[in-house]
């Protein structure tokens, strides 16, 4: 059963300084129950996606289906089926953490008890028992993020959408995140989240689709996509190697001083080999997800430069 | 949701937002009072003692009004700055039930400085407890209208940064220019009908009427001055106002 369907999804934002096509005929679906990612660099039209699903804001054309509702024509009945923390949301001044999760679960309609005790499940998962009765205004930016956070997870709705939700986390929080995140998970909700940190999404989803330009690049899983870019292996260079001579290898880039290369398993004896005669060390390991997205979008927007460029 | 659990998070919302955003910020609690003491303390100085009933009913209504700024300012805020406005219409909560939350809200807010005006206006004229109910009544509708009115303004915007000037023009044009804080006779008699222009005024004539203040006719129209006219104006802009800001509100983007 899928929990959101969109077929051919577009949207035009029409302004005084012209037109932007933030989403292209997008077509994705998500399974229900599923921890679902959704990447895609700065402007590339997940907010919009979100917004759209959660029946903020109007397509141009195409649809969105939650649990088999349509968010246009029915956006009372899909309201009750979500929750949203939207990209640089920001809690109420004056009221406390604890408050917030309370005063948004009773507003929900849970009932006084039922509010209180969850509440207090969720503070304790997310890190936030020492700072339960401090008014948002003086507490740290993260805090008060994770504040946010835990009002929305806490409803444990049907459908999570999750906007960039560990934004400024430290490492610590963002794995108390993960954690109340897993645990909506597996008692029934469906979650769509975005992030920048891409080891988040490496760790946390079943699945994951990558946007680029309003177009849907990639559906699946972070290892299929991994082995999408048919370069599976990295090496790091310790000097020795210059760009040039590796181009012929796989993709090239210098990260901190170091060269390095991603590419296939076949050549990493020969590679190896080279490098022992140079005396030079080498680092080798499998790509990260952030890599094989670097090389996904990466190619993208190459393909795009170069046809702009005649 | 049920009609009762609506009910119940419009109190809520109310609660959270009015009544403890009142008890954790006392000096906001002083900043609604200054503006209508500060007009009453200049009456007091500059006019004859007679026009000083006047001032103290305007105190009220200059109050109620000002939940429609408020109003304006908090849900254009807690829209476009915080968010939160997107956090609770996702729900099972209806958008109409927050908006009414919101209006409490503001409305929880005034209360100490409503019954501050009143208790002073029952020192200087004598008010009967059904007097006492018809301000009340008076400025419910009030409330209702002006709420209306800032929340409908306050969809309309893209960016805080546009929407203090726009509020200071129209909520300053219903609460100071109108005959809130002085008696209609002061306006010159040909143009007294423009008074009504201002659907303040209605609520304005109604309150003295109620306080039982001396009420000035209007020549040119009599028919502008009298009970009926008034109530029902006041009740017709009350639900135009309301049903603009339920038809004409902006949930979702365009
Ligand atoms: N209200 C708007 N009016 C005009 N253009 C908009 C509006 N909102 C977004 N856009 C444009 O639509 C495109 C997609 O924006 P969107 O916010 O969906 O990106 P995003 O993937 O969420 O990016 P980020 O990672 O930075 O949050 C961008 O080009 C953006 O400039
Ligand atoms: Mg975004």
């Amino acid at each position: 059963m899928e929990a959101l369907v969109s077929r051919a999804l577009s949207k035009t934002y029409r302004g005084s300084r012209g037109t932007v096509r933030a989403l292209d005929a997008v077509d994705m679906s998500i399974a229900k129950g599923r921890l679902f990612a959704f990447l895609g660099r700065n402007g590339a039209g997940k907010t919009t996606f979100i917004k759209i699903a959660t029946a903020l804001l109007l397509p141009t054309s195409g649809t969105v289906e939650l649990f088999g509702v349509d968010v246009v024509d029915h956006a009372r009945e899909v309201r009750e089926q979500i929750a949203i923390v939207p990209q640089e949301g920001k809690p109420f001044y004056h009221l406390t953490p604890r408050e917030h999760i309370v005063e948004y679960l009773r507003v929900r309609g849970a009932t006084g008890e039922s509010a209180k005790n969850r509440a207090q499940e969720v503070l304790q998962g997310m890190g936030l028992v020492q700072y339960q009765d401090i008014p948002a205004m003086v507490l740290s930016g993260g805090l008060q993020q994770r504040t946010l956070v835990a009002m929305v997870l806490a409803t444990e709705a049907p459908f999570l959408f999750l906007d960039e939700p560990t934004l400024g986390m430290d490492p610590f929080a963002r794995r108390q995140v993960w954690e109340v995140i897993r645990r909506a998970a597996r008692k029934g909700s469906t979650v769509l989240l975005t992030t920048h940190y891409l080891d988040e999404a490496e760790q946390l989803s079943e699945e994951l689709s990558v946007i680029e330009g309003g177009h849907v690049l990639y559906q699946g899983t972070a290892e299929a996509l991994k082995s999408k870019v048919h370069l599976e292996i990295r090496l790091q260079f310790e000097g020795g190697f210059t760009t040039q001579e590796l181009a012929s290898y796989g993709q090239v880039f210098t990260e901190h001083g170091r060269v390095t290369l991603l590419t296939t398993r076949g050549r990493v004896p020969e590679l190896t080999q080279r490098a022992l005669e140079r005396k030079t060390a080498i680092n080798v390991g499998p790509v990260t997800l952030e890599e094989a997205f670097l090389t996904l979008v990466g190619r993208t927007i190459e393909d795009e430069d170069a046809e702009a460029a005649p | 949701m049920s009609w009762k659990t609506q009910a119940n998070a419009i109190w809520r919302i109310c609660y959270f937002y009015g009544f403890l955003a009142l008890r954790r910020a006392p000096l906001l609690f002083i900043a609604i009072f200054l503006t209508p003491l500060s007009f009453l303390f200049f009456l007091y100085v500059v006019a004859p003692h007679s026009a000083l009933p006047f001032g103290v009913v305007g105190g009220i209504l200059f109050s109620a009004l000002f939940t429609g700024n408020g109003m304006m300012n908090d849900c254009a805020y807690l829209r476009l700055e915080r968010q939160l406005q997107q956090v609770f219409i996702t729900s099972p909560l209806r958008p109409m039930s927050w908006v009414l939350g919101m209006a409490l809200g503001e409305l929880a807010w005034t209360i100490p400085a409503l019954a501050l005006f009143i208790f002073v206006l029952s020192l200087i004229v004598s008010l009967s407890p059904i007097a006492v109910l018809g301000l009340i009544g008076v400025v419910l509708l009030t409330w209702l209208l002006a709420t209306s009115l800032g929340f409908l303004i306050s969809t309309f915007f893209r960016q805080l940064r546009e929407i203090w000037p726009i509020g200071t023009v129209v909520f300053t044009s219903l609460s100071v220019l109108p005959p809130i804080f002085y008696s209609l006779a002061a306006v010159p008699e040909r143009v007294r009908w423009a008074a009504f222009l201002a659907p303040s005024t209605f609520a304005s004539q109604l309150a003295d009427r109620v306080a039982g203040l001396p009420v000035t006719a209007v020549p040119a129209i009599p028919a502008l001055s009298s009970v009926p006219f008034e109530v029902i104006g006041m009740v017709a802009l009350t639900i135009l106002f309301t049903l603009m800001a339920m038809r004409l509100a902006r949930w979702r983007e365009p």
